[in-house]
């Protein structure tokens, strides 16, 4: 499939198309950095291939891997008009290596092609240390602007301190606590820009209860209309993709759980099915239709936070709604407690399988929430639907037409709500979603309004699907029987060297996948969450890179915010559904 | 919550003093009534960092209640409120600003480190997070876990609040 661009590429740009590779049906194209602008608004433009939406863009040192040159920086299109996906990878040379020291890699800037590498190359920036030529505002995004170096870069250590269990701040032993935090201007410079007219630049945040955790938002106002509006990220940023470097790949699964806390089993579905793309490994149907069935709880559960800390958002008044909507997620937690121990840090997927087999009253539970819960949706409807607060403060607010969403990159509920039905579930089905029977829904108006309709349609799919899976779950194994990933049996360990051998093999030195990369994208409830890996051959991810959803959902604020009233940010905030751990990673 | 006024108030005779004037005997009776006052009307700051406080959302809602405990009303402005729960992981970029909330908080004021990560840098020992909070700002109670349950968060308030009533009234905290 993808052989058509690599096809129409080579005819076009002949000396700009440097190679390619294909790995478990995945291409990666590379192209010379110099031309890489002309080649990306050819992707995006010609008929037969409407590469329209950048996934991601990420940088890659390559130090270790022997590659020259050094660095690299990777571009993940999808085209949705025709289903279909490639990778671009432009190498780029180190200055540093001829003597230049302070001089970073540089390439030109796709911002003006698809909107959403914005934030994403100041991500690379930041973290890899490129720059981006004829960038609108390089600037660090997650790490303080005064930081010296690039976190992800291989010469980079990783940091942390030894940690002591005191608190005694006397005793001269303990002098240096303290010397790991660095100084932040506590003016942004970004601000700086935006006080041109006379206007009055209101921040809000990072301590604040509307912002969902620690954004910050610097709202430019002219009276009470926004003139601009700009998040400013980072206060969050926890170093997951270099921890995932230094861990194996089974131990990153506890990890995505810290991503979007909320929506914990959708993110190891989308890490573990990358990593069993990458060993090749089989799921048996069992525990494909548990996953299906656990996820979609899972975004029942992520909606109903949502919809509660959104009502609360737009008026205080329907604060009751919040505790409703907490006792129902209490519900679907109570069933995971059951399936895993743990009421919010699942880590139940593992790769190959779930960890553990489903408890015997499994699915009995999910059938007393399934009966329980269809009346709660119509309360819910009941209350919000035709409540006139409610309306006036969410139609017409914070529209993002299907064009804009697509250029900055928005997935999920926000580009359904639209008119845009897409959906990986349906798009690209993963973990047997084929299988099922379920509608994509969708809203024309664009609004806050829209978001909300869409997500409780949601709901009822939701529920759907789950009835559908529970009919099919049957009985079977829970994991995989392939060697490469699952540990021997008991009873054949106590029988067998060699059984005996691979288990101590597997579990202190993990799997070895063969060298390669992917991507592995699959639909979170707030959009595309995608996992890059690349890996030398060891039992670590070489590279790991996140696409975090809200992440890219997040940059579209200051578009849905502007004109609007002051009041209507936080609905706006609150309509996008973030989650500030997957925001800054 | 089962108030034993006799336990709570005990009176318990004072050592012989010296006549110097101090006040003594009526200070430390004001004090246990003043430390019994806060330790039951604590307000937390509504304030939430990480995966940690998805669980203090919990800890305040119906199947929980943190009301039970004379903690729910949670204030936004760090002016009104005297418990901080760090709920969740504080990197680089946010320790300035949770060391300026814990600044803005009023005296006494008390300091919960909730989870592993506010603890002790949790599973992120790298370069963005802050291995402890207790880096930046005195730490009263640490709650282990990764989320802890809510019960867990309540258990930790229970032992503030024993630390709370012994409290001296004029005592400072920062
Ligand atoms: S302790 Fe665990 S649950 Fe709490 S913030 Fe840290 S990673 Fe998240």
């Amino acid at each position: 499939m993808t052989d058509l661009t690599y096809d129409k590429l080579k005819a076009n740009f002949p000396d700009a198309v440097l190679g390619k590779e294909t790995f478990r049906d995945e291409t990666t194209i590379t192209v010379d950095a110099a031309q890489l602008l002309k080649v990306s608004k050819f992707l995006r433009d010609d008929p037969e291939l409407r590469f329209n939406l950048l996934l991601d863009v990420y940088g890659v040192d390559r130090r270790d891997l022997g590659a020259s040159p050094r660095f690299a920086t990777s571009y993940e299109l999808y085209s949705i008009p025709h289903n279909r996906r490639v990778r671009i990878e432009a190498p780029l040379a180190d200055p540093a290596e001829n003597g230049k020291k302070d001089t970073l890699p540089a390439i030109d800037s796709v911002t003006g092609v698809w909107g959403t590498a914005n934030w994403l190359e100041r991500e690379t920036y930041d973290l890899m240390g490129i720059e981006f030529k004829g960038h609108p505002w390089l600037h660090r995004i997650l790490l303080p602007q005064n930081w010296v170096g690039h976190p992800l870069r291989k010469d980079y250590p990783i940091g942390g301190e030894p940690v002591n269990f005191t608190a005694d701040r006397d005793n001269p032993r303990f002098a240096h606590l303290g010397k790991q935090i660095m100084d932040t201007p506590t003016f942004h410079s970004e601000l700086e820009d935006m006080d041109a007219e006379g206007h009055l630049v209101v921040n809000m945040g990072p301590q604040h209860p509307a912002t969902h955790g620690v954004l910050r938002l610097a709202v430019e106002l002219d009276g009470e209309r926004v003139i601009s509006c700009k998040p400013e990220v980072g206060y969050l940023h926890s170093g997951f993709e270099k921890t995932g470097e230094s861990k194996r790949y089974e131990k990153f699964i506890p990890y995505c759980d810290r991503l979007d806390y909320v929506s914990t089993m959708s993110n190891n579905l989308a890490y573990v099915l990358a990593v069993e793309k990458l060993m090749d490994v089989d799921v048996p149907k069992h525990a494909q239709y548990a996953r299906v069935i656990l996820v979609e709880l899972q975004r029942i559960a992520s909606h109903m936070v949502w919809l509660g800390t959104h009502a609360m958002d737009v008026s205080g008044t329907i604060h009751a709604l919040l505790m409703y909507a907490f006792y129902w997620r209490e519900q679907i937690l109570d069933i995971f407690e059951m399936v895993c121990g743990a009421r919010m840090t699942t880590s139940y997927f593992s790769v190959g399988g779930l960890r553990w087999a489903l408890p015997g009253a499994f699915e009995d539970s999910v059938r007393h929430f399934l009966k329980g819960f269809p009346e709660v949706i119509k309360d819910f409807e009941t209350m919000l639907t035709d409540n006139p607060v409610w309306r006036t403060r969410l139609e017409g607010v914070g529209v993002l037409t299907a064009e804009q969403a697509i250029d900055l990159g928005v997935t999920g509920p926000l580009l359904r709500a639209a008119g845009t039905g897409f959906d990986l579930r349906k798009a690209q089905p993963y973990s047997s979603y084929d299988e099922f029977d379920f509608d994509i829904p969708t809203a024309t108006e664009a609004d806050s309004y829209a978001r909300y309709k869409v997500r409780m349609a949601e709901l009822w799919q939701s529920m759907r699907i789950i009835e559908q899976g529970l009919a099919k779950l049957g009985k079977g194994p829970h994991r995989t029987a392939d060697r490469k990933v699952a540990l021997p049996p008991r009873e054949e360990i106590s029988t067998s060297m060699e059984a005996l051998i691979h288990h101590f093999k597997l579990v202190t030195e993990g799997y070895k996948p063969p060298v390669g990369r992917l991507y592995g994208i699959a639909e979170n409830p707030k959009g595309i969450l995608g996992f890059g890996i690349i890996s030398d051959g060891t039992a670590n991810p070489y590279r790991l890179r996140v696409r975090g959803p809200s992440f890219v959902n997040l940059q579209a604020t200051d578009l849905m915010a502007r004109q609007g009233l002051l009041s209507d940010i936080v609905t706006v905030v609150g309509s996008i559904d973030i989650v500030l751990g997957e925001v800054d990673r | 919550m089962g108030l034993d006024l006799n336990k709570e108030f005990s009176i318990t005779p004072a050592a012989p003093q010296e006549k110097d004037g101090a006040m003594g005997f009526v200070m430390t009776n004001l004090s246990e009534l003043v430390g019994w006052g806060r330790k039951y009307s604590l307000h937390p700051l509504l304030f939430g960092l990480a995966c940690c406080a998805i669980e203090q959302i919990s800890a305040g809602m119906s199947r929980f209640d943190i009301a039970r405990f004379g903690a729910e009303v949670f204030r936004a402005s760090p002016r009104q409120a005297d418990l901080l729960i760090i709920s969740g992981r504080v990197s680089n970029k946010m320790a300035p600003v949770v060391r300026r909330l814990y600044d803005q908080m009023l005296e006494p004021k008390w300091v919960i480190a909730m989870g592993d990560c506010a603890s002790c840098g949790g599973p992120f020992s790298n370069y963005a997070i802050v291995q402890g909070v207790d880096k930046i700002i005195p730490v009263d109670v640490y709650v282990p876990g990764c989320p802890p349950r809510p019960e867990a968060l309540f258990y930790a308030i229970t032992r503030l609040q024993d630390k709370v009533q012994k409290f001296g009234i004029g005592e400072r905290k920062g």
